[in-house]
C-alpha cells in the first residue's frame, strides 16, 4: 500500500470526526441561547444518554490505554483491573441519587455547590475544584499526550506530538468551551458509542494476530512455566513491608492483595470527582442511574473491560510487538481505514474525558471560587464568558506541560484518582451518614490529601526541594496512596466527629436531612436487608479485590504430566477475575435495586426556599479578600524561595 | 416530535452510523484489499445492519428518513457507485472485487422499495413515485 494511500484515512476519518463534533457543539448552543444551559445542559440531559456517557467517560479512553498496557508489561499481577467496571460503578450506586435529590432541591449542579450548601464550608469547594484541575491538567493531559504520540506514529511523523497536542486542544475548546455541559453530554453519547466500538475492534485483531483464543493462551501458560516470568501471574502475598517505590521497593514486587486492595480504592475514586457528579446533576430525572450502574457500567462496560481490553493486554504480554503501539503500527500497514476508526474512537474517549475535566475545572474557577468569593456581582452572561476564557487557558496550559513538562504532568496524574477517592468522607456525610460533621469532613479531607501528598511523588519531590527527604517512597508497604489517604482520612472523620456537636447543622443540611429521612427513607424491605448487603460487599470486596485474591493464584489450575494445566484454559486470576465480574454485577444489582440505593422514586422535589436574608453589598469585602489572598500568595512565593534556597535546591 | 425527542432520535443516528456505517465501510475495503469476498460480505451487512437500525429507530421516533439524511445518502451511494463504474472502467477490479461491489449494491438497490414498501405499503410506496395529478382536485382534463 502507498503512502499516501495509508496515509490518507486518518485525516479523513478525523475530519468527519471533527464536523460531527461541531454540528452538535451547533445544536448545544442553539438549545443554551434561550436560558442557561451551558453549565448545566438545563438540568435536562435524558437519564440514557447521561448513564452512557458517565459509563463513557468512566472508562473507555484512559482504561484502554492504561489498562491494556499495565496489563502487557506487568501481566495479571493486579489482576483489579480486571473488575474495573464493578469498581468504578460502585461509588455511584451509592451516591448519584441521593446527590441528585440534594441538588433538585437546592437547585444546585455541582459538588462544590453541595459541599457549600451541606458544610458551608470554602475549604471543600476548594478541594473540589483543585480535584477537578488535577483531573483536567494531570489525569487528561497524559491522555491526550499519549493520544497525540499514537498520531505521531500513525502519520510516521509527518504531523509531530506537538502539533497533534495542538489540534487536540483545539478541538478540546470547541467541544467544551463552546458548546458546554449540553455538547459534552449529546456528543458524549457519540464518543462513547465509538470508543466501545473501537476498543472491541481493536481486541478483536489483537485476537486474530494472536492466532486465537487457544494460542494466545498457549503462549501464556508457557510465560507462566519460565521462572523469570512466572511472577506475572501470581498475587504475591497480603502485603509486602518494603519502603516504597523509589526506596528499595521495586514494581515488579509491588503486585500485593492489598496492592490491589488500595488500587481498587483509586479507581473508585472516580465516580466521587466532580467530573462525573456534574453529569449526574446536569440529567433530568434519576430514574436511569440503577440501569445505567448496573447494566451500562458494570454490565457492558465491565464486560468490555474483563474480555476485551484483558484481551488486548495479554496479546501485548505474549507478543511485545502486539502492545498497544505496535498493533496500531501493524493496523496502519495493513488495514489503514481500521487503523484510522479505531484510533479516532479511542481519541473520542480520551476527548470525552478531558472535555469534561476541562469544563468542570473552569467553571469550578469561576463559578465555585472566583465569582462567590470575589466577584459576586458577575453576571450569569459574564461567568459564562468568564469560564470559556478559563477554559482556554487550562487547555493551552495541559498542551504546554503535555510537551514541556512531562515528568510534573505524570506526578499531577498520579494524583487525581486518589485525590478523588479522599472526598468520599463528605459525599459520605451528605448522604449516609449524618453524624459526620462539618470539622470532621473539612479536617478529615485535609489529612486525606496530605496521606496522599506524602505517599506519592509529588509530594515527597516538593518536600526533597525544600530539603526535607521522605525515608519512604511511592506507595510504602505496596499500599496505593489512596488507600494511605483514606486510613489518615477516616482516621481524622471519626474522632473528630465523636468530639464535636452533631447537631450543628446549617438550615439548609437541615432541609437535606428531612428529605433523606422523609420523602426519601428507605423502605422497610431494603433495611431488613442491610446485614445481608454488608456481607455480601465486605465478601465481594475480601475475595475480588483484596486478600482472597490469594484463592485465585491456584483456583483454576491442576498439575499435569508435563506441568500446569489451566482448567479453563486462561490464566487462573484472569478466571478468578471474571467471576468476580460476574458476581461483582450482582452485587452492583442488589444495591441499587433491592438495596433501593439507586432504584427509580417518582417524586416530585419542589425547591427549597432559603430564609430570606438582607442582600448587602459585599465589593468592599471581596476586594479585601482579593488583597489578602494576593499578600498571601507573594509572601508565600518569597518563603519557598527563600526556604529551598537554604534547605534544598 | 418534539424539539428534545429529535435530538435524541439525532443522537442515536448519528451513534448508529459511526459504529456500523464507518465499520462496515472498513471491512468493506479490508474485503477489497485481501481480495476476500466474504470480508467485503461482512461489510455489506454491517451496513444493512445500519440501515436496519436506523429504521428501527425512526419506528421508535415514528418519523422517517429527514430530507438531509435521504440526501447524504443518495450522494454516497453515487460516490461508490462512480468508484466503483470507474475501476471497473480501468480494469482495476478483480473478481472479487467485481462481486463484492455488486452484492453491496444489489442489496442497497433491493433494499429501498424493500423499506418503502414496508413502510407505506406496496401500492403506497409506488405511489411515492407516481404522482397522480387527479389528486390536485383539479378536474381532469
Amino acid at each position: 500500500m502507498t503512502g499516501m494511500a495509508s496515509t490518507i484515512w486518518l485525516p479523513l476519518f478525523a475530519l468527519f470526526y471533527g464536523a460531527v463534533m461541531l454540528y452538535w457543539v451547533r445544536v448545544s448552543m442553539i438549545a443554551s441561547s434561550s436560558g442557561d444551559g451551558f453549565f448545566s445542559a438545563g438540568h435536562a440531559l435524558s437519564p440514557w444518554i447521561s448513564a452512557l456517557v458517565i459509563a463513557g467517560a468512566s472508562m473507555t479512553g484512559w482504561f484502554v490505554l492504561g489498562g491494556s498496557q499495565q496489563i502487557a508489561e506487568q501481566g495479571f499481577q493486579m489482576p483489579v483491573l480486571i473488575v474495573g467496571g464493578v469498581l468504578l460503578a460502585l461509588p455511584g450506586t451509592l451516591f448519584f441519587k441521593r446527590l441528585w435529590f440534594v441538588a433538585e432541591r437546592m437547585r444546585v449542579s455541582s459538588q462544590a455547590e453541595i459541599f457549600r450548601v451541606y458544610y458551608q464550608s470554602a475549604f471543600l469547594v476548594v478541594v473540589s475544584v483543585a480535584v477537578a484541575l488535577l483531573f483536567a491538567l494531570g489525569f487528561a493531559g497524559l491522555q491526550i499526550r499519549a493520544i497525540a504520540s499514537f498520531i505521531d506514529l500513525l502519520t510516521g511523523g509527518t504531523v509531530s506530538r506537538l502539533s497533534a497536542s495542538v489540534v487536540l486542544g483545539f478541538i478540546l475548546f470547541a467541544g467544551a468551551g463552546i458548546g458546554g455541559m449540553r455538547a459534552i453530554g449529546l456528543f458524549g453519547v457519540i464518543q462513547t458509542v465509538l470508543a466501545f466500538a473501537g476498543i472491541i475492534a481493536l481486541s478483536g485483531f489483537a485476537l486474530i494476530w494472536s492466532g486465537g483464543f487457544a494460542a494466545l493462551n498457549a503462549g501464556l501458560l508457557e510465560l507462566s512455566t519460565n521462572d523469570a516470568s512466572a511472577g506475572l501471574f501470581t498475587v504475591n502475598g497480603v502485603i509486602h513491608f518494603t519502603s516504597g517505590l523509589g526506596r528499595g521497593g521495586e514494581l515488579a514486587d509491588a503486585n500485593t492483595a492489598l496492592a490491589n486492595l488500595s488500587f481498587a480504592f483509586a479507581l473508585m475514586g472516580f465516580q466521587a470527582s466532580p467530573l462525573i457528579i456534574k453529569l449526574v446533576l446536569s440529567t433530568g430525572s434519576p430514574n436511569g442511574i440503577a440501569a445505567g450502574q448496573t447494566w451500562v457500567t458494570a454490565g457492558f462496560f465491565g464486560a468490555v473491560i474483563a474480555f476485551c481490553i484483558a484481551l488486548t493486554g495479554a496479546a501485548g504480554l505474549v507478543d511485545r510487538d502486539l502492545a498497544l503501539g505496535g498493533l496500531f503500527s501493524a493496523l496502519q500497514t495493513g488495514s489503514p481505514w481500521f487503523a484510522a476508526w479505531i484510533f479516532i474512537g479511542i481519541a473520542a474517549g480520551v476527548q470525552l474525558l478531558a472535555g469534561l475535566a476541562l469544563f468542570v475545572a473552569g467553571e469550578g474557577l469561576i463559578r465555585h471560587i472566583y465569582r462567590p468569593y470575589f466577584h459576586s456581582r458577575l453576571s450569569k452572561q459574564g461567568a459564562v464568558t468568564l469560564t470559556r476564557i478559563a477554559i482556554a487557558v487550562l487547555a493551552v496550559l495541559a498542551m504546554l506541560m503535555e510537551n514541556l513538562t512531562p515528568v510534573t504532568l505524570s506526578a499531577l496524574a498520579a494524583l487525581a484518582l486518589p485525590m478523588a477517592f479522599q472526598l468520599w468522607t463528605p459525599l459520605l456525610g451528605v448522604t449516609w451518614l449524618p453524624w459526620i460533621t462539618r470539622p470532621a469532613a473539612v479536617t478529615g479531607v485535609g489529612f486525606g490529601i496530605a496521606g496522599v501528598l506524602l505517599t506519592e511523588p509529588l509530594g515527597y519531590q516538593v518536600l526533597s526541594f525544600f530539603g526535607l527527604e521522605l525515608p519512604w517512597g511511592r506507595w510504602p508497604w505496596t499500599i496505593h496512596s489512596a488507600l494511605w489517604g483514606m486510613a489518615a482520612n477516616v482516621a481524622a472523620v471519626l474522632i473528630i466527629s465523636a468530639i464535636t456537636n452533631r447537631s450543628a447543622l446549617g438550615p439548609e443540611a437541615r432541609e437535606i436531612r428531612q428529605l433523606f429521612s422523609g420523602l426519601l427513607a428507605t423502605s422497610g424491605k431494603a433495611q431488613g436487608l442491610r446485614s445481608t448487603a454488608w456481607s455480601v460487599t465486605l465478601a465481594w470486596f475480601f475475595l475480588a479485590v483484596g486478600p482472597g485474591l490469594i484463592f485465585g493464584n491456584g483456583a483454576f489450575v491442576a498439575t499435569g504430566e508435563s506441568g500446569p494445566v489451566w482448567l479453563l484454559g486462561m490464566p487462573s486470576l484472569w478466571a478468578w477475575s471474571l467471576a468476580a465480574w460476574i458476581s461483582g454485577l450482582g452485587l452492583i444489582w442488589f444495591l441499587s435495586y433491592k438495596m433501593e440505593m439507586a432504584s427509580p422514586v417518582h417524586v416530585a422535589i419542589p425547591p427549597y426556599e432559603p430564609p430570606l436574608r438582607l442582600k448587602k453589598d459585599k465589593s468592599a469585602e471581596e476586594q479585601e479578600r482579593l488583597r489578602i489572598l494576593i499578600l498571601t500568595g507573594a509572601v508565600g512565593f518569597a518563603l519557598t524561595v527563600l526556604i529551598a534556597f537554604s534547605f534544598g535546591g | 416530535m418534539s424539539k428534545a425527542a429529535m435530538v435524541e432520535r439525532d443522537l442515536l443516528v448519528f451513534s448508529i452510523w459511526a459504529v456500523l456505517g464507518f465499520g462496515g465501510l472498513a471491512l468493506l475495503l479490508e474485503g477489497f484489499s485481501r481480495d476476500s469476498y466474504m470480508i467485503s460480505l461482512a461489510g455489506t451487512l454491517t451496513i444493512v445492519a445500519g440501515f436496519v437500525a436506523h429504521i428501527v429507530v425512526n419506528g421508535v421516533f415514528d418519523c422517517g428518513f429527514r430530507p438531509g439524511e435521504a440526501a447524504l445518502g443518495i450522494a454516497a451511494f453515487g460516490a461508490l457507485a462512480l468508484a466503483f463504474i470507474g475501476g471497473w472502467a480501468v480494469g482495476g477490479l478483480s473478481p472479487t472485487d467485481y462481486w463484492s461491489g455488486l452484492t453491496l449494491f444489489s442489496v442497497l438497490a433491493v433494499g429501498l422499495p424493500a423499506y418503502l414498501s414496508t413502510r407505506y405499503g406496496l401500492r403506497g410506496a409506488f405511489s411515492r413515485f407516481h404522482v397522480r395529478h387527479a389528486d390536485d382536485g383539479k378536474p381532469a382534463a
